[in-house]
């Protein structure tokens, strides 16, 4: 009985020291040199490493409303507290400035910072693991070559146990995947729409919901999901509910330009995704994009954003004015439309003042939750074009929460064909955000 | 350089693309008739004509124009609608301090353009978006009939 004993405490100290070896040990650097010597020097390098920063979209998190590129500070409101991205420029102390391309390197592809220590997954390095060393490389080359900005980031506001950084070894063992393997049984534009979608844009970090774990759940790839008070609708090829039934070339406008008619225009996170990374790219790398994402199976989601493209709402109207015999005729929603957003997107869904404002067809304006719908009045949007900056100004100081909640509901009616009922505390929710 | 027709004039001017078009009127131009309010879409009185339909110039960049033809206030009269809305405005005396006026009187001579015998519905939705400090709405309800029996 006593040797029994002994043997279980002796598994204990073995199971513990190999826990605590795996928890503490320091990380191992890998080897970067065979990448390097791949690599072009000099500018060549400098213009592919902008192209990657750009596809892999860093600055949208590492740069703050109205503040410097890269330098970090930007909000992540987790349901864990809140942490903050840091400075990614070149600058010694507050940034990057002192890491070797080695630790650059580890940083993308396991999530570990220069001191060895593990860093969070809202930095979607799960993702950026399946770059290549070449390209994690080019990157750094190209931040480097920017002007260094000191910018201390806020520190993170995170309790226990989630702020005990090694927990993420953890995380990183069941989620982080090695580099993406090409299917030789799919073409070259599906690989590399597979690399572009997986490793750069990580789509999925928005687009995909999450386990109990806060990991991309893989199995609901593209199903869509909630984050910070907006939709990341599906984009799997579900008809219904996903992009099944876009065609390639609206894809692609949607993409490239933020906008496809009969689709609405990009807003929100979606619309800066755009903006930064998806409209600097090559044409050829778009449609691989649209070529891989249109190959990812359906989900039905039980989101009700069903589009429905021409709703007898819509029909009845023209441009300059609603069906004369409309039902909401005297509605307060119907008053503000016709003020404040009218002269912009006209009455037919077909938008007047630009392309941009066209509203038919947009999932926005078909979700009866109003989600984005109301994150976009409040916010407003903006797009940069070949001719120009779009925007819409936002609205939150200018209608009150019975206001936008009014206008909401029109909206849904009118440009989607959906009966809503959202409240004036839903908008008041949506402010918080 | 930017090729835009403005008032039946071929002109070329070297903007930014996205200058909006109601700064390429008023300070490349020297279209001073039609007026800047909000710079956001919200008041109307930037509203010029492209092709005939309404837009507002404060939020419009320059290059999206493309080959469709500018009209301002300064030609709005060479329009049979113009006309006829200019005609009423004096006659009803609309105008309080004027400064919104020649947004609303593009507005309103698009919406007898397109629509010769608008009812008050109709004149709701086509000029709600124009909006004037002074008040003066029942007036420019009254002159916009008027014009339509004319």
């Amino acid at each position: 009985m006593k040797r029994l004993g002994l043997l279980f405490l002796a598994a204990v100290v073995v199971i513990g020291a190999g826990v605590a070896i795996f928890l503490f040990k320091p990380a191992s650097l890998p080897d970067v040199s065979e990448a390097a010597a791949k690599l072009p020097t000099g500018q060549a390098l400098i213009d592919r490493g902008e192209y990657l920063t750009r596809a892999a979209d860093c600055v949208a998190c590492h740069t703050t409303a109205g503040g410097k590129p890269y330098a970090g500070g930007l909000a992540f409101k987790l349901p864990f507290g809140i942490i903050y991205s840091p400075n990614i420029t070149a600058d010694k102390e507050t940034g990057i400035g002192n890491w070797t391309d080695a630790e650059f390197v580890r940083a993308l592809h396991q999530g570990i910072d220069k001191a060895g220590q593990n860093l969070y997954p809202a930095f979607s390095y799960a993702a950026y693991a399946q770059m290549t060393t070449e390209d994690a490389l080019a990157i750094k080359a190209y931040l480097f070559s920017l002007p260094p900005i000191s910018a201390e980031a806020p520190k993170n506001e995170l309790g226990f146990p989630f702020n005990q950084r090694y927990v993420m070894r953890f995380w990183n063992l069941l989620f982080v995947p090695g580099p993406l393997q090409p299917d030789p049984k799919q073409s070259e534009e599906w690989n590399r729409g597979a690399y572009l979608v997986e490793a750069m844009a990580h789509c999925g970090e928005c687009h995909t919901p999450r386990n109990l774990m806060f990991a991309v759940n893989n199995g609901k790839k593209f199903a869509g999901a909630e984050l910070q008070g907006w939709k990341a609708y599906n984009i799997s090829s579900d008809k219904q509910t996903g992009i099944g039934s876009w065609t390639d070339q609206q894809l692609f406008d949607y993409l490239s330009k933020g906008h496809a008619e009969g689709r609405g225009s990009a807003t929100g996170s979606m619309g800066e995704a755009v903006d930064f990374s998806l409209r600097h790219l090559t044409p050829e790398d778009v449609k691989a994009i649209v070529t891989y994402v249109k190959s990812v199976p359906p989900q039905t989601s039980a989101d009700k954003a069903i589009v429905e493209a021409e709703p007898a709402t819509l029909t009845a109207s023209t441009a300059y004015a609603p069906a004369a015999n409309a039902a909401t005729q005297d509605s307060l929603g119907l008053k503000i439309f016709q003020g404040a957003c009218a002269s912009c997107h006209g009455w037919n869904g077909e938008g007047l003042q630009t392309p941009y404002a066209s509203l038919k067809g947009s999932r926005t304006v078909n979700d009866p939750d109003g989600t984005n719908l109301i994150q976009v009045i409040l916010k407003g949007a903006h797009m940069t074009t070949q001719q120009g900056r779009q925007s819409m100004p936002g609205f939150a100081n200018a209608y009150s929460d019975v206001e936008i909640a009014a206008l909401s509901n029109y909206v849904l009616g009118h440009f989607g064909g959906k009966q809503s009922a959202i409240t004036p505390d839903n908008v008041a929710n949506a402010r918080k955000q | 350089m930017i090729a835009l027709n403005i008032n039946g004039e071929d002109r070329n001017v070297d903007v930014p693309e996205d200058m909006p078009l109601l700064w390429v009127l008023r300070d490349v131009i020297g279209l001073t008739g039609t007026k800047f309010g909000c710079g956001i879409a919200q008041c109307g009185a930037c509203t010029v004509q492209l092709d005939g339909r309404p837009v507002r110039s404060c939020v419009l960049p320059a290059a999206s124009v493309g080959s469709r033809k500018i009209t301002t206030i300064e030609a709005v009269s060479a329009t049979p609608s113009g006309k006829k809305i200019q005609d009423a405005w004096l006659n009803l005396e609309v105008v309080q301090c004027g400064y919104c006026q020649s947004g609303q009187i593009m507005s309103a001579s698009a919406l007898l353009d397109r629509n010769p015998d608008p009812t008050d519905r109709d004149i709701d939705a086509a000029m709600s978006g124009n909006i004037c400090r002074c008040g003066t709405y029942p007036r420019i309800r009254a002159a916009i009939k008027q014009a339509a029996k004319a």
